[in-house]
């Protein structure tokens, strides 16, 4: 299961490479500060500070990104339970049972149960992705261009297609993500849609259109707003209740593997990401449980549910970029910008030529989720003060290290321009209800989709009767076909189901001002 | 519009940005045909962007939204007990300032110096978000200036052009 000599040669990178542990509280507390901040996202965290990772060591680039990703994936539950405001979407779920034990005074308790199962879950699924990472690297060797093009077809599609309310939208914003990330050179040498700008000949620079995507562009939506406002008084908090809490984790095994299960599962699928893992684990726990009815009013097991799909829902999604070189969404994009800023391509041929830095960056990010629960206690102490930070100040020092961070890439100002340009089309493209995160991963893996139907093209010789002879590829796209009947069929009863739920919710308010009326 | 008995509004921003993106994928791929018709050349971007152009002509039916609708919702929404909310217009006209000075600090860092430009675009997002205390918006945008500067000459080894600092 395990490639020894690669461990132990893992141990030995990380033993090397002393400067990297030094990244880990930083990162950690960089995406437990962003993600607290309401309207501030994940992806938005690890954007604005992608640029920094740009002149460290690859290693300490990605110990630096992981552990950013790993503290704002318990960063937003803090808001979420003591405000009710979650930090990121995904806390979501966190706040239905994370609050209202919070109404109840038992706010230190659930903080407690967030951050254990945070850091239980978060380890478990890496070191699933430990055990998994030498027959994956078995697997994904039989991966031809063929097979490469099919999956990351199929993986554009799914982005596209459960990123956004309606498929359309979705499916438009991943084809128009990949056109831009065609635009340059291509690899038979033909240069299109530069408009004879040369900084256009390799294409568009990819990380500050991310940035202006996801992260600049949202960030224009917050100028209307002051959430923190609203927030109510911070609570005391007392470190023991937080231990009785984390203590009082242990007491439900079952809740925290089946959404550990479900988040890594989720979090492997491109497209989905833990913003829909933790409510699918919460509603999954809700059903399964006996005590269903106390789920929303202040039970430990609906913050559990959730708080776990969240934190494992990073090492399935890490496989799936390691492996593959196809991120899942915003988070794991900006990972494969900073392996490819170090000239390093994930996918196959990574995980099979260096496996000892698979291994390296997988135990790494076991310690950070270690290290997350004794930061994350420090975290809460001042967690509280973080949210009641207007947007006027956290708007403008924000836009700024965003700017300076595109213009970091290379020093000139087409870094700054590209990002003010896509932070418009990201701006636009939330407006009207269009997944960003397709237009972004369509932007890197454009090039890479083109370069690997040239390569089948010519393979095959133009014969698409070629496929039959590969059983991998026709296997993925009857996958492909299935799942996205499949997610038509969901889409179409979710839809009905929210129709059914809001005319109740209408037909309740109706009664309510009725009988308001009569009083 | 009427259509089917029910009144529709087309939302013209909307049909703008996703007539863009249509001029765009269509400007792309004469672009591309005008380098070249070999296979070489076009085999994925023709066929992405005739799908995407099939996307947005499925899109179409999307930009007329029921007019009786938004009436519903905005009358839901309205709670004479609740502070008042800013509408939404003002809040655009707030996202649309800011994208706008976005646009202008951008093109300034290289004409009126990296530490100008910050300070200016600090400010002026203070001013956009609501802060109206002189000394306030000043202090803040100084210490962002500075800090941002100093913290990015560290960082990258690349010269920034700046007036003051």
């Amino acid at each position: 299961m395990i490639d020894f000599p690669a461990f132990y040669d893992a141990l030995g990178i990380m033993a090397t490479s002393a400067g990297s542990w030094g990244w880990i509280v930083p990162g950690l507390i960089v995406g437990l500060v962003f993600s607290a901040v309401p309207g501030v996202s994940i992806t938005m965290a690890m954007a604005i500070v992608l640029p920094m990772s740009l002149y460290m060591d690859f290693f300490s680039a990605i110990v630096f990104l992981t552990s950013v990703y790993t503290g704002a994936g318990f960063g937003g539950s803090v808001p979420a339970i003591l405000m009710n405001i979650p930090g990121s979407p995904s806390s979501y779920a966190t706040t239905f049972d994370g609050y209202a034990m919070s109404k109840k005074g038992q706010h230190n308790e659930a903080l407690g149960y967030a951050l254990f199962a945070s850091t239980i879950c978060g380890i478990l699924g890496y070191v699933l992705l430990l055990f998994v990472v030498e027959p994956l690297a078995g697997i994904v060797l039989k991966i031809g261009p063929v097979e490469m093009f099919a999956v990351a077809i199929w993986g554009m599609l799914l982005l596209g297609s459960l990123g956004s309310k309606y498929v359309t939208r979705g499916l438009l914003a991943a084809a128009f993500g990949v056109l831009l990330g065609t635009v340059g050179m291509n690899t038979a040498g033909f240069i299109r849609g530069t408009m004879g700008l040369p900084v256009l000949l390799d294409g568009i620079s990819p990380i500050p259109a991310m940035i202006g995507l996801l992260a600049a562009g949202q960030l224009l939506t917050l100028a209307g707003k002051d959430y923190i406002l609203d927030a109510e008084e911070a609570r005391s908090v007392s470190v023991k209740k937080i231990l009785a809490g984390c203590w009082g984790t242990m007491k439900y095994p079952g809740v925290l593997i089946r959404g550990s299960i479900i988040g890594i599962i989720i979090g492997a699928v491109p497209g989905v990401g833990s913003s829909v893992g933790n409510l699918i684990a919460y509603a999954e726990t809700k059903r399964t449980s006996k005590d269903s009815a106390s789920f929303g009013k202040g039970n430990p097991k609906g913050v559990i549910a959730a708080e776990s799909a969240v934190a494992s829902a990073e090492g399935g999604s890490m496989a799936t970029m390691l492996a593959l070189g196809i991120p899942g969404g915003g988070a794991t994009a900006i990972l494969l910008a900073a392996f490819m800023m170090h000239n390093i391509v994930p996918g196959p041929s990574f995980i099979e030529t260096q496996k000892p830095m698979v291994y390296a960056i997988i135990l790494n990010n076991i310690v950070q989720a270690i290290v997350l629960l004794v930061v994350g206690i420090g975290f809460i102490y001042v967690a509280s003060n973080v949210v009641k930070v207007r947007t006027r100040y956290i708007l403008p020092a924000i836009l700024v290290i965003a700017t300076l961070g595109t213009y970091a890439v290379d020093g000139s100002p087409s870094g700054p321009i590209t990002l003010f340009i896509f932070s418009l089309i990201g701006f636009a493209l939330v407006r009207y209800e269009y997944p960003v995160a397709a237009v972004v991963v369509g932007i890197l893996l454009g090039r890479m989709l083109e370069t690997e139907f040239l390569r089948s093209y010519q393979l095959s010789a133009g014969n698409p009767l070629y496929i039959l002879q590969r059983p991998g590829a026709m296997a993925i796209v009857g996958i492909m076909l299935l799942s996205l009947a499949m997610t038509a069929w969901g889409k179409r009863k979710q839809a009905k189901q929210e129709a059914e739920e809001e005319a109740a919710m209408q037909a309740l308010h109706r009664e309510e001002l009725a009988t308001a009326g009569k009083h | 519009m009427r259509f089917r008995g029910n009144e529709y509004r087309v939302d013209g921003g909307h049909v703008l940005f996703v007539s863009l993106i249509a001029a765009a994928i269509i400007w792309y791929l004469f672009d591309a045909r005008g380098v070249s018709t070999s296979i070489n050349n076009l085999l994925l971007i023709q066929p992405v962007a005739i799908f995407a152009l099939a996307m947005v002509v499925l899109i179409i039916p999307q930009l007329f939204v029921r007019a009786d609708k938004v009436v519903e919702e905005k009358e839901e929404e309205y709670d004479p007990l609740a502070p008042k909310l800013p509408t939404d217009r003002v809040q655009v006209i707030k996202m649309l300032t800011l994208g706008a000075a976005l646009g202008v600090f951008v093109f300034a860092l290289n004409v009126i110096g990296f530490d100008i430009a910050i300070f200016l675009f600090a400010a002026a997002t203070m001013l956009v978000c609501g802060e109206r205390r002189p000394l306030h918006i000043i202090a803040f945008s100084a210490a962002v200036a500075v800090v941002a500067i100093y913290g990015f000459r560290a960082l990258m080894p690349y010269p920034m052009f700046t007036a003051i600092l």
